[in-house]
């Protein structure tokens, strides 16, 4: 309301001159578009517009035991809830930054894209109400068709208010926030369930889908942050007369055959590494508890530094890559920090703690610093496609993986998962090399340092 | 595997050093066995000419110089002798009229004597049912309100002789209670199932324990049995004989390999002396399903050995006595199947727990040939990928700096 008024005393006392910039310095820094103070509110919105489908999207590891229980389910079923989230992203995701673009624009995308997670979740728990698992199957379906989609949403809500200012420190802030997400999930399901069981008397699927319903508030959360994050991106274009978020040429699922080397090898080190993570989480709160020895609360505690670490540190890494550059050696170095942690994790029975936090702070490396890559490597119309195709091979990937881990973990037991994960880390490892190669052949601008671009950026502006 | 042993009884965590690890890596062979690669194991069941036929089983396992005899029998509580001997020609000698007698010392005979090495017995005893309803704490002692215990000795056994099979060298002893006032064991039974081995390999079914030709493998199975509640737990008690005053001990091994037994990652082990002598090893895991999986496996716990004192009278063991005299003292430990919570015997009731027996050093699990080789690959195609990369630059970089000045 207040906003509102304010705006509207800010147009009018502008008039046609606003454009110019003069007239808003009339406006508080908060409400004012073009300044740092709005733009950190808007940042605010866009990182709890991802905390509900992060908090719900590993309420399955979380809760492994009480659903392998309740439902009577064997771990490659229990991994399809997993893939059944990532099965419409393979496709969506392709198509989630043309719909953005092209069919809902930037702020309807965003809302419809929440209302799936709201819904799926809802449906998942129902699920465990009803105790039928493809009904939990099929909420995990409807959820991954918001889930991802919505990532891509909150990304390009990013890039348009934060391009060529913070953008890195602010893929890193979001990611800090989906992160302290999936952490206060990991943390908080289990005691959940133990007092809804304790308020129902009984262990049980009843149980079990009363704890995800109450778990799916926080998805409600995000879809209010969507509205009034919509609401602020409109105000700031009536302002500001900026672009409503988006790439704006013409998106064509032909450009994927322009995608260069670099970019397919990018793909691959995104879909390579991410199943070895995820995957790994989502199964990994009973490895802690059966190879060493630890409690459950324990084990969830250790199963969620991952995120843990990522929170603060995206943040840094962010602006450590932002300041270095040298993007491909970031990579580098990240990828083999999780090959050897992956490795203490399958061959040795050290305190897991190392392996974990050296896990947690490759993995905050990796995502600072791979994702910006492929913007130097796509020109900018076809940046949402980029993305969208990124993350649509990611989800083959975890969907895949998904399954093949359960059925692993069900006949050869943790020591082949572990080693299977560290194939996937290797062959990720492997392509950052050829990567590093192919850009040094080419002459690429992929490793270039913080100073490199500048001079380059500067001399094309001359 | 890890090369660590905890001597006594908990769980701690113990880490193999870097050196072990590239060990590890690097052989692909499995460890060298002490004992003998292949044995020539013959079964027999030794009639007794002058009675009904008699629950007696000799497996007796011949190697170039070692002969290892494993005397199984359910008369009493089913028992099980083995004694090993130095030469291959040791012959096990019984006297029926001895052994059925109250005065049973020197019934049963290895011989010649100075060639045994190694002697000891396992005896079966007790048969426990706990109910487990009110408990939350899986490792409380006991594990729930315990039911009056089935003693193995007041079982009946079907003939041995009609389960023997030569192919697999196994046999089964099949028994349920004489006296069964509920009726418990109306349509089930509890099955102790050996079998021998003539070389090394892995059973098919999990916990899948590496045997060698020096072992033998007991399956204990309770299947159909009513339980008495509705969630009941099982247990059984296993007696041993004692080395001088104090009992062997049972040791905890931890590793990093579950490849065999899924998510399992502890191998148990029973040692009757300093290496080499003989051993029991079983895998904490029981199961509830015919198709032993991740999904119907059990915890087993195991309670330390314990002397037994007078407060309660051990059901003997006529073969026990017969080998090793009357005056033994006997040390017992407990074994308990599933907890609480999770999969039990009250799913299908079925109950299936293995163990092994053996003489000399234990089997050692070695990383998989399969496991070694996708390391092998995974590790060595980035180094070489750098190498072959390093190699392609440096010298593609000189070409560049030799047309660099016609540019």
């Amino acid at each position: 309301m207040e906003e509102e008024e304010e705006e509207a005393r800010a147009l009018l006392a502008g008039g046609p001159d606003e454009a110019g910039g003069g007239a808003l310095g009339a406006l508080p820094a908060l409400c004012d578009p073009s300044r740092l103070a709005h733009r950190l509110l808007v940042l605010l919105l866009m990182c709890f517009l991802g905390f509900g489908s992060y908090f719900c999207y590993d309420n399955p590891a979380a809760l492994q035991t009480q659903i392998k229980g309740d439902m009577q389910v064997n771990t490659t079923k229990f991994m399809l809830l997993y893939a059944w989230y990532s099965w419409p992203n393979v496709v969506l995701c392709f198509f989630g930054g043309f719909l953005i673009d092209r069919v809902f624009g930037i702020r309807w995308g965003t809302i419809i894209f929440s209302c799936f997670v709201c819904i799926g979740q809802v449906v998942f728990a129902l699920g465990g109400i009803f105790n039928a698992f493809w009904l939990m199957e099929f909420g995990r379906f409807v959820f991954g068709i918001g889930g991802e989609s919505l990532a891509v949403a909150q990304n390009t809500y990013a890039v348009s208010w934060f391009k060529g200012k913070e953008l890195n420190l602010v893929f890193g802030l979001q990611l800090s926030m989906a992160r302290i997400g999936s952490t206060v999930n990991m943390n908080l399901m289990g005691w959940l369930y133990s007092k809804v069981e304790a308020l129902l008397g009984s262990a049980g699927h009843t149980t079990l889908g009363v704890t995800l319903l109450i778990g799916g508030i926080t998805c409600i959360l995000s879809l209010i942050c969507a509205l009034v994050l919509a609401y602020l991106d409109q105000r700031a274009e009536r302002i500001l007369h900026k672009e409503q978020g988006k790439t704006g040429e013409v998106i064509k699922l032909t450009d994927v055959k322009d995608f260069s080397l670099p970019l397919w090898l990018i793909f691959i080190i995104c879909v390579c590494y991410y199943v070895a993570v995820f995957p790994f989480i989502g199964l990994g709160k009973v490895f802690f508890i059966e190879k060493f020895g630890f409690s459950s609360e324990a084990a969830s505690a250790i199963n969620s530094v991952v995120y843990v670490i990522s929170a603060p540190m995206s943040p840094v890494f962010g602006l450590l890559v932002d300041k270095t550059g040298k993007n491909i050696i970031w990579v580098l170095c990240a990828v083999a920090a999780t090959l050897a942690s992956h490795m203490m994790l399958a061959f040795t029975l050290w305190n897991p703690w190392i392996a974990m936090c050296l896990l947690g702070l490759s993995y905050s490396l990796l995502a600072c610093a791979l994702w910006p890559m492929v913007a130097f490597v796509v020109p900018e119309h076809q940046l949402g496609t980029a993305y969208g195709f990124m993350q649509s091979i990611q989800n083959l990937g975890l969907a895949i993986v998904s399954i093949i881990a359960g059925m692993i973990l069900d006949t050869r037991g943790y020591l082949f998962l572990e080693v299977f994960f560290i194939a996937c880390v290797s062959l990720s490892l492997l392509s950052v090399v050829l990567l590093y190669l192919v850009n040094r052949a080419q002459d690429g601008n992929l490793n270039y340092s913080a100073r490199q671009r500048e001079e380059i950026k500067f001399s094309h502006t001359e | 595997m890890c090369g660590c042993e905890e001597p006594r009884w908990g769980s701690g965590h113990c880490a193999p050093g870097p050196m072990l690890l590239l060990s590890l890596l690097l052989s692909a062979a499995p460890f060298g066995l002490l004992g003998e690669e292949t044995r020539q194991v013959s079964l027999e069941v030794i009639p007794d000419r002058l009675g009904p036929p008699k629950n007696l089983l000799h497996v007796r396992a011949v190697g170039t110089n070692s002969t290892l005899h494993y005397v199984w029998s359910s008369l009493g509580p089913p028992a099980v002798l083995l004694v090993a001997t130095n030469t291959p020609h040791s012959t096990l000698s019984v006297n029926w009229s001895r052994l059925l007698s109250p005065e049973r010392d020197g019934g049963l005979m290895v011989l010649p004597k100075d060639s045994i090495q190694f002697s000891s017995a396992l005896v079966f005893t007790r048969l426990f049912e706990f109910d487990s309803t009110n408990t939350s704490d899986a490792a409380a002692k006991p594990p729930g309100k315990p039911y009056p215990p089935y003693s193995l000795a007041n079982f009946s056994w079907n003939n041995i002789a009609d389960s023997l099979d030569p192919a697999t060298l196994s046999a089964t002893f099949q028994g349920h209670p004489i006296h069964d006032p509920t009726k418990a064991f109306a349509n089930g039974s509890l099955a102790f199932r050996v079998q021998a081995f003539s070389r090394s390999g892995r059973p098919a079914q999990p916990p899948r324990l590496l045997h060698t030709a020096d072992t033998c493998q007991l399956e204990v199975a309770l299947v159909g049995a009513s339980p008495q509640g509705n969630r009941s737990l099982f247990g059984l008690e296993v007696a041993t004989l004692g080395q001088g005053p104090d009992c062997p001990s049972v040791q905890e091994q931890h590793s990093i390999d579950d490849e065999y037994a899924p998510a399992v990652f502890q191998l148990n082990q029973l040692l009757w002396g300093s290496l080499p002598s003989g051993f029991v090893q079983w895998r904490p895991v029981a199961f509830s399903q015919k198709q032993r999986g991740r999904e119907s496996a059990l915890p087993c716990q195991a309670s330390p050995l314990y002397p037994l004192t007078l407060a309660y009278l051990l059901p003997q063991s006529p073969i026990v006595q017969a080998f090793f005299g009357s005056q033994n003292n006997f040390c017992a430990f407990n074994l308990t199947f599933g907890a609480s919570t999770g999969p039990g015997y009250w799913d299908q009731h079925y109950l299936s727990w293995s163990m092994l027996l053996g003489v000399g050093t234990p089997p050692v699990d070695a990383l998989s040939p399969l496991v070694l080789g996708i390391m092998a690959v995974t590790l060595g195609a980035p180094g070489l990928m750098l190498l072959a990369g390093g190699l392609y630059l440096l010298l593609g970089h000189k070409r560049y700096s030799e047309y660099h000045p016609i540019n």
